[in-house]
Order: structure tokens, then C-alpha cells, then sequence
């Protein structure tokens, strides 16, 4: 420990006298103010300002001698805490960083040490001895980074020669008996009542036997008749038993300027006062005898010290960069992760956050379900979300769609991609949000009017690809059934998941597609090539290790496993594009009970979480109503394939079903044709009618054999 | 009011009352509680500091642990996507070549031999501020918290806990006050670490009930102090309750 090895060092036969100097210890809310003050009144001020720390001699052993400045220490007058000393302080806070390098820090010093110098020369230090214990503060608080610059300086004048120990330091154990000591207390006691006080920074006393007398420094003449024996006290911070704090060191400066000629020797009690567990002691202050060294007569101003060391142990300044706790985008940030590490160290110990934070959320749609899904989102700490919509707010949306006001509908409105970024960034600057004012091309909607839309049609597929391409969790949250077709497409193809909801007037469905096992390339056999391939473990939803469990035996909707689930599509036996035949869902959300959007846009984060805790994510096995009462498969509970919602019987279902080898979204014809043919195939779907899809899949065969029937007939197309 | 309000909660006057108790306590233990008043109000709160030496381990993984799946580093819940990592290394440093080139004209310092050596060791200081405050809408006393190091920088969570008990989160789990929320400190808008009161009038209710059944004084903030105190690190001397000292007057007796 600093004890041990100081001791080592001044048990040389040389006993010269060192002191320990202070810390700087600066209290969070004394950056605050300072930036309050720099703001408010300083602003570009830079003319030296008065303040006050303060320090404490009660300290356990082995904690640094400190000087600390709080967030009062801008108030000069205020009450000091109790039973510590204050001392003052010159604030020299620069405008730039430049003129903090620049500042000439030898001039400071040797200004304060000079009126150190005089309040010596002059009865000043006498009648106020505080003014010994001064220090000096240079600093720039760069408020766009929030990072603060700071030197602290304690300036001490210095003996040429050193200062001399006659004897060992003693512990006043050592030289005082338990009686002597007890007076000595109550004397310190009585002294700070009478002086209406809880500290005093320096004193001198007399003591007998029994007896202990002390007064204050400027009573020296009336107090010392004789100067045979001296003793004086000084209030001591440091917890050194070989070393007095700085404190100690003016103060000898003053003794010898004043009576140095007529004192040879003086004793200095270092008085420590410190209370542990209620029970209080002061034996453990020290002893020291020291040769007083001579002041040449109207010398000028000693040599001074005193800048603070850095924590390298170099001399020069700190910088503290304090963005985590002032910037209150960091602040944000950080309290909403802990709101969600909270959930997890209180109810759900194994919650992989990190899986939840870190996925990059594709939101196709920007309206009522958009709205929802994105709020979420931003709920579970989401950080990347980006928005695809090319529509414009218009007068009746804010009400339903959280994220936009009145003001967003003016002038034709704001675009809904656009303004949905904006107003997450306001809610929470710490998420990655982007916008994309764009159309996605649609089954039986034409793009061949020009080769202008033509082409249009072609970029708007390409920077869906790319999207979807760089995001993992694609939502599909429009209010057409025809718009979901092509990132179906797509995102089967890519193999990302997909969370669907889509809305009636009371009833609503989300579910997860399938997600289809990873296209093997057929040069390399399943399972046969060892050398290559990845060790058996992998448990990552990304990389299913090429083999997802084979269900055998089970019933057609029970133990589906998430690669043979179906999509959106999959249930219908029209194509999309028929606009008169399958509007059960994807109305126009304007028509849906307003709460319905809330709670289907939740549901769908809320499964996509559920998705994520699962090891297997998107190849989880559909968890069905039935298993209500099992086991859960996740931390959070199921992970099913769909939530059908009747809001009329205040009642959610968990159906699961398998993917149909006819489906006109995600059959493998049709993603076979979509891969081989890009956009060639896409624009023939988007211009023929719809029985160019169903012709492709065989769905027309199928209408010739068997009566359409649909499995979910949850609402029809009632007039609006 | 309410008998029951009386019996479990907590108003302005009577907190006030038991503040005062307390620093009576304090002042002779000399546990350095102090009030702290709010300046051009009638407000204000307790307030203590304390500094502790700690061995800070720097590659914490507090927030991993008991957390079985959890094997990658816990930094996307800070990245910045905004700001690279890259971009902030750079900026600290720049910063600290900054602060190594300002050596300035400071160099015949060295030569003081008035200085004693003083090893800094690998262990850390760290300062700790506790307030307690009354919650009104709760009508219980609040423990707003923060620590920071000596230049002023205050802790996260992690490190806090990490810094102060190895099985800190154990405790805390077990403990009625498991929810701390990151929090603006309502008199000083400054942001502190908050036990959140939601669940403080269930815990003190039978510590309460026990005292009025043996019609023994007691002083709620006290009370309450000693279960929530250790929590953060917080110790209450045992002689707060074995000291002599006057009771507040029994809040059920009121005539209100
Ligand atoms: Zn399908």
C-alpha cells in the first residue's frame, strides 16, 4: 500500500519532511453546473471566477488526500459540509481549447502564489489562515462532445533547502496519554463551538499532563509567552501515518516568515478526526518535529508548486468525457436499455436481448399497422427500422396512425416513409431509421404503359431486393393483398422472415410465413461433404445447419416445422390481383375497429420476438392453441405460425398450416421462375391477369375440379 | 385521512419529522447524513456521500452472467450506429494526445522533493452520492443513487454493481426492490439511479404493523433505510437503533 512504501522512504537517515499532495476529486453534478454556468452566465466570459471545495480529515486509512468540489462550488457563501475545511478556488474556464493549451499555467501559479506571499507578509493569513489552502482550476468544457479539460493546481511555496524532521513522526497514541487525549478533543470541540464552526483549519495548542488548551492562529502572541516549546495544529487530510497533507505546507512558510527567527524547532500536530461505525477516534493523528528553515529576511516570493499530476503520473491535464451521462441522446439510450435489462434480470433470466436489438426491421408499410409495428419496435429496443410506403398523410390518418400529426397533412401531406422517420428520430434519437417513398409493383396492375414505367418498375424491384436483402425481419403491413405479392416472392427467395398482418373490420391475422430450408447447391450432396462443412451445432437462425427435424406421423396441423409452413397466400385459391373476389382482409384499415390495428401490430413484434428467442427462429415448429398447456418452446412462451384475432369475441386463435405446392406466392414454380427470370417473369405477373399465376401453379385446374372454398372465411366484403 | 394512510404512508410533515430524527442520529454517529434545501423552496432531501476504494475489473460481464446463452460480447445494446466505434476511438485519441501535448511550461516540477511518493495501486476510487426524497404520488421515501469516479464521470449500472457486490444482482433480485430505472433527479434535473417506491408500502407495512402492535416508536425513513440501504451499498450502523433517541410522535395518533 502508498503507506508501506512511503515509510520505506523516509526511514532513511535523512528524515526530510514530504507531504502528501491533493487529489482532485470532482463530483458528477459539479460538471453539470459548470455547464449550467457556462451557458447561462459565463457564456464567453472568460475572466477568472471564484469557487470553493473542501476537504476532510476523517478519512478511513488508505484513501487519497482530496480536495473536492461538488456542484455547490460555484456558490462562494454556501455552507461547507460539515466538519470539513474549504478552501478557495480560482475557476479559469477558457473558451477554446486553444487558449486552455495556451494559457500560461506558470503565470497562474506564481499570481496565487504571490498573494499567498502577501497574505503571509500582511496579518491576513493570521485573521484568516484559509487563505493558505488555495487552489487554482484551468478548464474547457467542449459542450458538443461534452467532454470537460481540466488542470487543478494547489499552489504551495517552498523552502530552497527542504524542510527537516528532528525525530520520526509519532502517532499521538504514542505521545499522548488517553486523558491527554480526550482533552485534546474536547479542546477541539470547544474551540468549534465557540468559533461557532465544525472545523478548524489551523489552531495552536499548550498542554500539560492533563490539560489541553487550544485557540486560533492569530492568538499567538497572547497564547505563546515564550517560544521554548510550540505547538501547532493543523486539521490534516491525508490518511499518510509518515506524511502530512498539503495543508501543513503554506502554513510552515508562515510560521517561518513570522517567527522563524525566533523558533528553532516546532512541533505540528497533523489532527485526524475520524468516526467508524459511530464510535469516533483521534489517536491516530500524527506527531511531527520539524526544523523550522530560515527565510531569508524581505526575500521575495519563494518558489511555488503545485499543478496536479494527471493519472499517468505526468504532469498535465485530465479530460473526462462525460457524453454517457450529460448528452441526453446517450442518456435515452441508456435508460432504455436498462428498462428492457430489467425484464430480463427480473422475469426472464435467459431473454437473448442482443438477438432482439440488433435485427434490422423492414416495415412495408407505413399507416395504421406501420405506425403500431414501429412503436414496438422501438419498445423492445429495436434500433434499425426502415419504412416503405408511397403514400401521403393525409387529414383522417393521425388519429389512427401514431407517428403523424395535423401539421404533416398540409400541403398535400408529407410523405408517410419520410415523415415516420422523422418522428421516430424525435422520439428516440438513438434509433437507425429510414424511409423509402416508393410503390411496390402489383399482380394485375400494369407497368407497361412506357418504357418510363417500365423502368420505374424495374428500379423499385431492385431496391426492394436490396432491402430486403439487408434486412432480416420483413413486415408486410400494407393495406392490399395484391402489394404483399412480390416481397413474398422475394423474401421466400431470400429466405427472410416474414411477419404478415393484415386487417378486417374486427378481425385480424398475423402470422409468420414459411421459411423454406436453404436452396442446396446441387453440387454438393447433403450431409456427404465433410471437409467443408460447418461442425453439427449450429444453432443459429440464420444458418440451420442444412437439416431441419422431419416430421413423421403427425397430423396435418399439428408439429409443422417452420420450413413447411404456409404464407399469406398459401390458403387462397385465387391468384392475387382479382380484386372482386378476395377482400376479406386488407380492406382499407379506415374501416377496421381503431383498436384492432394496435393490437395486430403488436402481436406481430411480439411474434417476431417470440421467433427470435426461438433456437430455431423462423424453422420453429408451429406452436398451436393446443399447446396452450405444454412446455413453451421459448423463454417467452409460443412461437405459433398464425394469431387469427375476432375482436367481436374478444378471441385469439392459433392455427398453423402447411404451405401449399400451388401457392402463386411462394410454390416452388414460382420462385423457380422468379429466380431464373428476374424481372422478365415479374413484369408478365404484374400485366397479365391473374390467371397467368393461376394458370402457372395449376390453381386453374384446380377451380375446374374442386368448388373454391376458403378455410378461413372470417369476414366478407361488406359495403363501406 | 385514511387510517390506512396514516398507518402506511408517509406525508410531507412527518417525513420532514423523521428526516430530522435521523440527522439527530447521524450527527452524533457522525454518519454523515446531511439536509440538503433546495434553494427558493421548501424542499430539499438527505444526502450523503462516501468514497470507496475499489478494484475495478474493467472486462465486466456482470450484465452475462447466470445468462447461459449468452456467450458474445453484450455491445449492440450500446452500439451507435450513428456514431462508429472507430469514429469515437479516434476522438478519445486525439483527446488524450491533447491532453499529453499541454504539458505547457510546467517541467521544473520534477524537482519538488517536497512530495511523497503515492502509489495509485490497480485499485479505484470511486464516490457515491445517495439522496433520499419523498415521492408524493407514492407518499414513501425515494433512494436516488449515483456513483462516479474522482473526475467526476458517473457510472453505469453494470459497473456500479460491479464495482460494489459480485452478487449484487442476486441481491437485488431477491430483494422487494428490484426495479431501478435510470431517472432525472426531480430537484437537481440531473440523472440518477432510482429504486423505484412502487413496491416500498408493501415491504414496510408489516415492519410498521409490528412497531404499532408493540407500540414501539419508529421512524419510517430509518426503517426503511436499513432493508433498502445495503441493496446499493449503503450500510446503516446497527447503533441507529440500539442509540437512545426520542421517538417521532406515532402518526396514527394524530388528530387529523
Ligand atoms: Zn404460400
Amino acid at each position: 500500500m502508498a503507506s508501506e512504501t512511503s515509510e520505506a522512504v523516509s526511514s532513511t537517515p535523512d528524515l526530510k519532511l514530504q507531504f502528501a499532495p491533493f487529489s482532485s476529486a470532482l463530483e458528477a453534478g459539479f460538471w453539470h453546473q459548470l455547464t449550467q454556468k457556462k451557458l447561462n452566465d459565463y457564456r464567453l466570459d472568460e475572466s477568472p471566477k471564484c469557487i470553493k471545495g473542501y476537504y476532510y480529515n476523517g478519512d478511513p486509512l488508505g484513501l487519497p488526500t482530496r480536495l473536492t468540489l461538488e456542484f455547490s462550488a460555484f456558490e462562494v457563501d454556501g455552507p461547507t459540509p460539515a466538519r470539513c475545511c474549504p478552501a478557495t478556488g480560482t475557476l479559469y474556464n477558457t473558451n477554446t481549447l486553444d487558449a486552455f493549451k495556451t494559457t500560461d499555467k506558470k503565470a497562474l501559479l506564481e499570481k496565487e502564489a504571490k498573494e499567498i506571499w502577501d497574505a503571509i507578509h500582511s496579518e491576513a493569513a493570521l485573521k484568516d489562515p484559509s487563505i493558505l489552502c488555495k487552489f487554482i482550476l484551468l478548464t474547457f468544457a467542449d459542450l458538443k462532445k461534452y467532454h470537460f479539460y481540466y488542470w487543478f493546481c494547489f499552489p504551495a511555496l517552498c523552502f530552497p533547502e527542504g524542510i527537516k524532521l528532528v525525530q520520526q513522526p509519532s502517532a499521538l497514541e504514542q505521545v499522548f496519554s488517553a486523558k491527554q487525549i480526550a482533552a485534546l478533543q474536547e479542546a477541539y470541540d470547544g474551540m468549534c463551538i465557540k468559533r461557532e464552526t465544525t472545523a478548524v483549519p489551523y489552531f495552536l495548542m499548550k498542554y500539560t499532563d492533563d490539560t489541553v488548551q487550544m485557540v486560533p492562529l492569530e492568538d499567538w502572541d497572547m497564547f505563546f509567552t515564550d517560544t521554548k516549546k510550540v505547538t501547532v495544529g493543523v486539521y490534516d487530510p491525508c490518511t499518510l501515518s509518515q506524511h502530512p497533507g498539503w495543508p501543513l505546507r503554506n502554513l510552515l512558510v508562515l510560521l517561518a516568515y513570522r517567527w522563524g527567527s525566533k523558533l528553532d524547532t516546532v512541533e505540528v500536530l497533523c489532527f485526524r478526526d475520524r468516526t467508524l461505525q459511530g464510535s469516533r477516534s483521534i489517536q491516530h493523528s500524527v506527531i511531527f518535529q520539524i526544523k523550522l528553515p530560515a527565510l531569508p529576511l524581505n526575500s521575495a516570493c519563494p518558489k511555488s508548486v503545485g499543478w496536479e499530476k494527471n493519472p499517468k503520473g505526468a504532469m498535465g491535464p485530465r479530460m473526462v468525457n462525460l457524453s454517457e451521462c450529460m448528452d441526453p441522446k446517450r442518456l435515452a439510450e441508456s435508460s432504455v436499455d436498462l428498462n428492457l435489462k430489467l425484464m430480463r434480470w427480473r422475469l426472464v433470466p435467459s431473454l437473448d436481448l442482443d438477438k432482439v436489438v440488433s435485427t434490422k426491421c423492414l416495415l412495408l408499410g407505413a399507416g395504421t399497422l406501420g405506425c403500431n409495428v414501429a412503436r414496438t419496435l422501438m419498445g423492445w429496443g429495436v434500433r434499425r427500422i426502415t419504412f416503405v410506403d408511397n403514400a401521403k398523410i393525409s387529414f383522417s390518418n393521425p388519429v389512427r396512425q401514431p407517428l403523424y400529426e395535423f401539421e404533416d397533412c398540409l400541403g398535400g401531406g408529407k410523405s408517410k416513409a419520410l415523415a415516420a422517420v422523422e418522428r421516430l428520430t424525435k422520439i428516440f434519437p438513438g434509433v437507425n431509421a429510414e424511409g423509402y417513398n416508393m410503390s411496390i409493383p402489383m399482380p394485375g396492375h400494369p407497368v407497361n404503359f412506357s418504357e418510363a414505367t417500365l423502368s420505374q418498375a424495374q428500379r423499385d424491384i431492385e431496391q426492394l431486393e436490396k432491402l430486403i436483402s439487408e434486412h432480416d425481419v420483413v413486415f408486410l403491413l400494407m393495406d392490399t393483398r395484391e402489394s404483399r405479392w412480390l416481397p413474398t416472392v422475394i423474401a421466400a427467395s431470400k429466405r427472410k422472415l416474414v411477419v404478415n398482418a393484415a386487417l378486417g373490420f374486427d378481425t385480424f391475422v398475423v402470422m409468420r410465413h414459411g421459411l423454406k430450408t436453404p436452396a442446396v447447391s446441387p453440387s454438393v450432396p447433403a450431409g456427404a461433404d465433410s471437409s467443408t462443412s460447418c461442425s453439427s451445432a449450429s444453432s443459429s437462425s440464420s444458418t440451420p445447419a442444412g437439416s431441419v427435424p422431419a416430421v413423421q406421423g403427425s397430423s396435418l396441423f399439428s408439429n409443422i416445422p417452420g420450413h413447411k409452413l404456409g404464407c399469406y397466400f398459401c390458403n387462397d385459391v385465387v391468384a392475387p390481383g382479382d380484386s372482386t373476389r378476395d377482400r376479406t382482409l386488407d380492406q382499407q384499415c379506415t374501416v377496421s375497429r381503431p383498436g384492432l390495428a394496435m393490437i395486430a401490430g403488436a402481436l406481430a413484434v411480439e411474434m417476431m420476438v417470440s421467433i427470435l428467442q426461438h433456437s430455431e427462429g423462423g424453422y420453429a415448429v408451429a406452436s398451436s392453441s393446443d399447446d396452450r398447456m405444454n412446455e413453451p418452446p421459448t423463454s417467452l412462451g409460443l412461437v405459433p405460425h398464425q394469431i387469427r384475432g375476432f375482436l367481436s369475441r374478444f378471441d385469439n386463435v392459433l392455427p398453423a398450416s402447411l404451405a401449399f405446392d400451388k401457392c402463386t406466392a411462394c410454390s416452388p414454380i414460382v420462385l423457380d421462375h422468379y429466380e431464373r427470370e428476374g424481372f422478365n417473369f415479374l413484369s408478365n405477373v404484374f400485366n397479365s391477369s391473374h390467371s397467368f399465376l393461376e394458370d402457372l401453379t395449376g390453381l386453374t385446374l384446380l377451380h375446374q375440379e374442386t368448388q373454391a372454398a376458403e378455410i378461413w372465411d372470417m369476414s366478407d366484403d361488406e359495403s363501406i | 385521512m385514511m387510517h390506512e394512510m396514516s398507518m402506511c404512508g408517509l406525508d410531507e410533515k412527518n417525513f420532514y419529522c423523521c428526516c430530522q430524527l435521523l440527522l439527530q442520529q447521524s450527527e452524533q454517529l457522525r454518519d454523515g447524513w446531511s439536509w440538503e434545501a433546495v434553494q427558493g423552496s421548501e424542499e430539499g432531501y438527505l444526502k450523503k456521500t462516501a468514497l470507496r476504494s475499489v478494484v475495478i475489473d474493467s472486462s465486466s460481464v456482470w450484465d452475462h452472467e447466470g445468462c447461459g446463452s449468452d456467450s458474445e460480447p453484450h455491445t449492440s445494446c450500446h452500439s451507435q450506429p450513428d456514431q462508429p466505434d472507430e469514429e469515437e476511438e479516434q476522438a478519445a485519441a486525439v483527446a488524450s494526445g491533447d491532453t499529453d501535448s499541454i504539458k505547457g511550461d510546467i517541467d521544473d516540477e520534477d524537482e519538488d522533493d517536497g512530495v511523497c511518493a503515492v502509489s495509485e495501486g490497480s485499485s479505484q476510487m470511486l464516490q457515491y452520492e445517495y439522496h433520499i426524497l419523498l415521492s408524493c404520488s407514492y407518499s414513501t421515501p425515494v433512494l436516488y443513487f449515483r456513483a462516479f469516479t474522482l473526475e467526476g464521470r458517473s457510472l453505469s449500472l453494470e459497473e456500479v454493481w460491479s464495482s460494489v457486490h459480485p452478487n449484487f444482482r442476486l441481491r437485488l433480485q431477491n430483494s422487494p426492490l428490484n426495479t431501478i430505472t435510470l431517472q432525472e433527479h426531480p430537484l437537481l434535473g440531473q440523472p440518477f439511479f432510482m429504486l423505484h417506491p412502487c413496491r416500498t408500502e408493501e415491504f414496510m407495512r408489516p415492519v410498521l404493523q409490528a412497531a404499532q402492535d408493540q407500540h414501539r416508536p419508529v421512524n419510517y425513513v430509518l426503517s426503511w433505510l436499513s432493508v433498502v440501504g445495503p441493496v446499493v451499498g449503503l450500510d446503516v450502523p446497527l447503533q441507529y437503533s440500539t442509540q437512545l433517541h426520542p421517538a417521532p410522535p406515532p402518526s396514527s395518533g394524530k388528530p387529523d
